[in-house]
Formats: C-alpha cells, structure tokens, sequence
C-alpha cells in the first residue's frame, strides 16, 4: 500500500474514531472544560496526530491508547457524579476574587491573577469599577462570575414592583412559506385557523418566510416582501382601552346625576372596573 | 342631543363587547392563568352590565319624552 493512501485511510478512520469519541464525552466538553477534561482533549488530539502522520507506528496501539483514555474520562466522570470530595480534586473548587464587595488579595495571588487580569475579567462582566461587585468568584473553568451590589443589578419588574404575565414559549407554525404541523397541533391549533388567521392580515402562506403563535394564539409573521406591512395584532390593546373608556364614563355619570341612588350605582361600578382593569393590564399588554 | 339615558346604553353596549372579546381571549390562551383571569374578569363585566341595565330601564322611565 503506498504511503499517501495509508495516510488518508488512517485520517478517515481516526476521524470517525474522535467524532464518536467526542459525541459520547457528551456536550459537557465542549462548553466548559475542567482541568481534567483539558488534558484528555490535549492527549486525544495528540494521539491521534502522531498516528496519522507517523506510518511507522502501529495503528492498532492507537486506537487502544484512544480507548484507554477515554475509559479513564468516563470512568472519573461518573466517579465525579457519586463522590463530592472527588469532584473537588478533579474538578477545582471556585476561588472567591471579591467578597462584601472587599478584594480578597490572598486569593488573587493564590490563583497568581494581577490587579489588571481581576479588572480585565470584571470588564468581560460590563463591570468597570470594583466597587459595584458585591461577589465575585473565579470558577475552576476559569470564568470569572459576578454578583453585582443591589443598586447595580438590573432592574426586573420584581424590584419595580409591577406585575407581568407568565408567558410560554412561541411556537413557530410557518417556515418558509409551508405550515409546520407539529407545532400547530402543540398549539393546539389546525390548519384551518390557520388560513382564517392569515386571511384576516390578508396574506398567503407562500409569502410568509416565518410565523409564530404566542401562548395566548396571536399570530406574527414576516413577509418575504418586506415592503408589504402587516397590521399589527391589535385586539388586546382595543380591549384595554374600551374597557378603561367605560370606567371613565361611569365616573361621568356618576358626577353627572343627581339621583342619590343613581350616583351609588355608577361609582360602584366605576369601582369594579377600575378593579378589573387592575386585574388584566399585565395580561393585555 | 345625547340624553343621559343613551349614553348609558353605549356604555351598556361597550362593556357587552369587551366582554365578548375576553371570551375570545380566553377561548384562544393555552395559559390556564390567563384564562382564570379572562373569566374572572367577564363576571365582572357581566355585573357591571347588570347593574347597567337596571339603570337604562329606570332612566327610560324618567326621560319618556326621549324614549325612541
């Protein structure tokens, strides 16, 4: 067998070898490696380098060098899942950089990271001054994961106090122009709805390049022409308004009669809907 | 003239409408809490339209010169 054609059938075949190796270490590797998982992936590729380029080396003891590791991988993975206290010699431990927002200095030695690395990775955070980091701590992947001080967080509509509606996951029907049964029956929706959806916002389904149904079955599109406009899905924010209209007029009459009775009857109700109103903002918006 | 009395019946007639449309709404949600609320929010409605009709009666009675 001439050299060159050993070459190409050794690089096929240790190819498909390190792609079922990889596919079975699982996802884990390729997102965040720990120290141990770093040295396997060295020795791996080395392995199979040397055997792809050296024809004077024996394929066989390869494939069994590739074997061996990645037993030992799999092996010290599952060990890891039982044991914390093996976890934490293989894995690392995270070491805390920032504390009540004071900088643990020993720590930063021990991990032999300077003032510029700490304020390098605080800036990988959007953080550019020390003192907004209430917490920090260098993971054993080496990322550095922050808790800003309260004042700095992000502002979510717990800390404004607002209440929002839970919403679920869109589903995407339309793709391409052709209708995507599954996610229509997810929605518990059919083919037929469908049609009449489109037909009201007076499109066809060959224009439209993607479509998605939110959980409470309102439908967007995009166009494939993106010079046509689409009306905007206006039900809800109608329904908010004739609804506070409604309040608004009660209040009017209210103040608009003379009849005790009559003045009772419409502040209490302007009361009720005021209060539904409350109930049903988030949702409507 | 907009009388009292009509006024009140397109107030009647608004709060129907918006009741018809959480119906929708709540028949279209797949959220069990959103449809909670849809019809918690249409008993309110409903009594609200009660309480409406009641009142266009009475006014009706009141303003007969009006009465279409």
């Amino acid at each position: 067998m001439p050299g060159w054609l050993e070459i190409v059938i050794r690089s096929v075949v240790f190819l498909i070898v390190l792609f079922l190796i990889t596919k079975a270490l699982g996802k884990k590797q390729m997102a965040q490696l720990d120290i141990f998982q770093y040295i396997t992936g060295i020795v791996i590729g080395s392995i199979v380098a040397i055997h792809v380029t050296d024809l004077a080396t024996n394929a066989v003891y390869g494939f069994l060098a590739l074997a061996v590791w990645f037993l030992i991988t799999v092996g010290i993975e599952y060990a890891a899942l039982k044991s914390k206290r093996f976890r934490n010699i293989i894995q690392g431990k995270g070491t805390v950089f920032i504390q009540n927002g004071k900088i643990m200095e020993d720590n930063l030695k021990k991990e032999r990271y300077t003032t510029d690395n700490l304020l390098e990775k605080l800036r990988d955070n959007h953080v550019f001054n020390a003192t907004d980091v209430e917490f920090a701590i260098l993971e054993p992947t080496g990322n550095l994961n922050i808790l800003p001080k309260k004042e700095h967080q992000p502002i979510t509509p717990k800390i404004i106090g607002a209440r929002v509606a839970p919403e679920k996951e869109p589903q995407t029907v339309i793709m391409d122009g052709h209708a995507l049964l599954e996610p229509l029956a997810n929605a518990s929706l059919n083919t037929n709805w469908l049609e009449t959806e489109l037909e009201k916002m007076n499109v066809s389904i060959e224009n439209v390049f993607l479509g998605q149904v939110d959980s409470d079955g309102q439908l967007t599109v995009d166009l494939y022409d993106d010079k046509l406009t689409v009306p905007e899905p206006t039900e809800k924010p109608l329904l908010l308004a004739s609804m506070k209209k409604c309040q608004a007029d009660l209040e009017l009459f209210a103040l608009g009669t003379d009849n005790r009775d009559s003045k009772q009857l419409y502040q209490k109700n302007s009361k009720r809907m005021q209060e539904a109103i409350d109930k049903i903002t988030p949702y409507l918006q | 003239m907009m009388t009292v009395s009509s006024q009140v019946k397109g107030c009647f007639s608004s709060i129907k409408s918006a009741e018809a449309t959480l119906n929708t709404l709540a028949a279209k949600t797949n959220d069990e809490e959103m449809k909670q609320i849809c019809k918690d929010v249409q008993n309110t409605l409903k009594t609200v339209q009660l309480d409406l009709e009641s009142q266009v009666l009475h006014l009706t009675k009141e303003e007969p010169q009006y009465k279409s």
